[in-house]
């Protein structure tokens, strides 16, 4: 299990109904990660979609995790 | 002798020569600034300078410091007259020697433009007609009409602002009051220099909404010497409460012609063009063209990937925004290789209706407030050159919680937008022979190799960081010694980047398809 700091933005924060969380998991991947929450909170967006950032830095989804790691999820947004 | 003082008493220009001379120094070059018997159309007695000296010497000392730094010359010093001066009194002195002449001109020239804008030094002029005024103050004043306290107390201007007035000086005190820029030009980083940069960039924005008002007023405020609107909306009600530039009796006007008439209203330096429609696949490039740099300000994805691509095709730069209830996102595009497009971040580029607009969300003001900011912030950056180490990334932020997160980015290589940064190229067009960098770093991360084509004695002064490790000296291609290889993609770097170009031409004509030139060549570069 690790312990992963999440923090959501736009669409996922509504969703969620909270910017940021922690989570323990077993979740390999930044994807893997992804799909478990999406469970959990009903997100609608598919990942496709989305982008992850990995400690302040935008990742691949195969991206492996550790524990500590910081995970952002970031939907495109649009509004002006 | 001390870099930079006052005195009460006249100059000793003689005294502060001997001191600056140096065995090692092969030239020497000065400054001398005099009371003149005129001003703006008035016949000047005699003047008196006054400086608030604790600071003014700091930052005169600073000056001269930079100017050594900056110009490589041996020694340099400066010294303001203060108090009472008579016509044909010599007011500043500054002084420079050097190993060569060129660095000690431009030292001196550095020193005495720095001093008049940066150095907090009042001039009072006493007039044939028995009038006076502190020069600097009452231009501040009819400048700053929302300073009046500052006018009834001349002597405690806490700013520096330009000091005796040697060369000619035109503001006007007639009419309207002028624009007065001096609170940026203030920054050591802005100046003069930058100024005048910032009144030479012509730059596009993509919607006067949310976003789109602050950065025009921050722009046209800064003094973008061109500023082209596009939107072809109408000002509806719902939109004042994050749009204040327009009015309840602008319901239903145009946009862009709104947005035009309010910012000339601000600023009558700036020249405002309007482009009373949607940014479209058919005008986009002809929008783009005309321009230095884009800001994209829309509230929808069809018009922000338009934007994308277009200035990824035209090699400009641009700086994306998006707001989403208490959230943003800010991007910057520059055309270098290594940096990311809007598709590079979205390859599956989101349809309009997915996630919410501003319409169908709901936003507070200040959101597209402080985005639109952060983007003029990013315009301005990118025009005075202050951004040049920053690394690509997407900035988040979040208005409930204040926090900022800066996401490093990359080029997505498999970015299915054809987008080669060098250079991104439109199919059918030749690819430029030339490309710009402003460091040589950039020009290292761009992929491409460098080739130094310069003669071995040009590249015995070179900074030990600044050494090109390809070095094909011109001399010894044209006499056949040495070949340039036959595959590559190969940047060509000479000292102006005149040789070059010719090289990179021939090349082309041979068949190398990835061979450019440096524009401007080294000397273009920032150090």
């Amino acid at each position: 299990m690790n312990r992963i700091e999440i923090h959501y933005f736009a669409v996922l924060r509504e969703r969620a109904g909270t910017g940021r969380e922690t989570v323990e998991t077993v979740a390999a991947t930044a994807a893997d990660l992804y799909e478990e929450l999406a469970a959990r909170h009903d997100f609608g967006l598919p990942r496709g979609m989305l982008r992850v950032a990995v400690n302040d830095e935008f990742a691949e989804w195969s991206q492996p995790l550790a524990a500590g790691d910081r995970v952002v999820f970031i939907p495109p947004v649009a509004g002006g | 002798m001390q870099a930079f003082f006052f005195s009460s008493a006249p100059l000793e220009p003689e005294r502060y020569h001997a001191a600056i001379e140096d065995p090692a120094a092969g030239g020497y070059a000065s400054f001398e600034g005099w009371v003149r018997d005129h001003n703006e159309g008035r016949t000047v007695e005699r003047l008196e300078y006054e400086a608030f000296e604790s600071l003014a010497i700091k930052e005169g000392e600073r000056i001269v410091a930079e100017a050594i730094a900056k110009f490589g010359v041996t020694r340099a010093a400066c010294v303001h007259r203060t108090g009472s001066l008579a016509i044909g009194d010599l007011a500043v002195w500054v002084g420079v020697s050097s190993a060569h002449r060129g660095e000690a001109f431009a030292a001196c020239r550095y020193i005495i433009d720095e001093v008049k804008h940066r150095v907090p030094i009042w001039k009072k002029e006493h007039y044939t007609d028995g009038d006076s005024g502190w020069v600097n103050c009452e231009r501040c004043a009819a400048a700053a009409h929302d300073h009046e306290h500052e006018h009834s107390h001349p002597h405690e201007h806490p700013h520096a602002h330009a000091t005796g007035d040697f060369a000619s000086h035109g503001h006007e005190h007639a009419g309207a009051a002028q624009h007065d820029y001096s609170r940026q030009i203030a920054l050591p980083e802005v100046g003069r220099a930058g100024q005048a940069k910032l009144a030479a960039a012509a730059v596009l924005v993509v919607g006067a909404g949310g976003l789109g008002v602050p950065v025009l007023q921050y722009l046209a405020a800064a003094g973008i010497g061109r500023v082209g609107i596009v939107d072809g909306d109408v000002i509806e009600a719902s939109n004042l409460h994050r749009q204040p530039l327009y009015g309840l009796a602008d319901v239903g006007r145009p946009k862009a012609a709104v947005a035009a008439e309010r910012l000339r209203a601000l600023n009558r330096d700036l020249r405002i063009e309007t482009h009373e429609t949607k940014a479209t696949a058919d005008n986009i490039d002809a929008l783009v063209k005309n321009y230095d740099l884009v800001v994209e300000c829309t509230d929808n994805f069809r018009a922000k990937f338009l934007v994308s691509d277009a200035v990824v095709r035209a090699l400009k730069p641009a700086v994306f925004a998006s707001v989403h209830q208490y959230e943003g996102q800010v991007q910057v595009y520059r055309p270098l290789p290594h940096w990311p497009c809007l598709r590079c971040l979205w390859p599956e580029a989101p349809r309009d209706g997915m996630v919410g607009n501003c319409a169908e969300a709901g936003v507070l003001g200040p959101v597209p407030a402080t985005l639109g900011a952060m983007q003029a912030m990013a315009v301005l950056k990118r025009l005075l050159g202050l951004d040049a180490g920053e690394a690509p990334a997407l900035v988040t932020v979040d208005l409930l919680s204040f926090e900022t997160r800066r996401l490093i980015a990359r080029r997505n290589p498999g970015c299915d937008h054809d987008h080669p940064g060098v250079p991104a190229q439109v199919a059918g067009t030749p690819a430029p022979l030339e490309l710009e960098f402003e460091t040589l770093a950039e020009a290292f991360e761009s992929g491409l190799e460098l080739v130094d084509i310069r003669e071995t004695w040009e590249r015995m002064h070179d900074p030990p960081g600044l050494q090109i490790p390809t070095h094909l000296p011109l001399s010894a291609l044209v006499n056949g010694y040495l070949q340039f290889p036959t595959e590559g993609r190969y940047l060509i770097v000479c000292a102006h980047g005149v040789r070059s170009l010719s090289v990179t031409e021939q090349l082309r004509a041979q068949g190398l398809d990835e061979v450019y030139s440096l524009r401007g060549g080294l000397a273009a570069l920032r150090s």
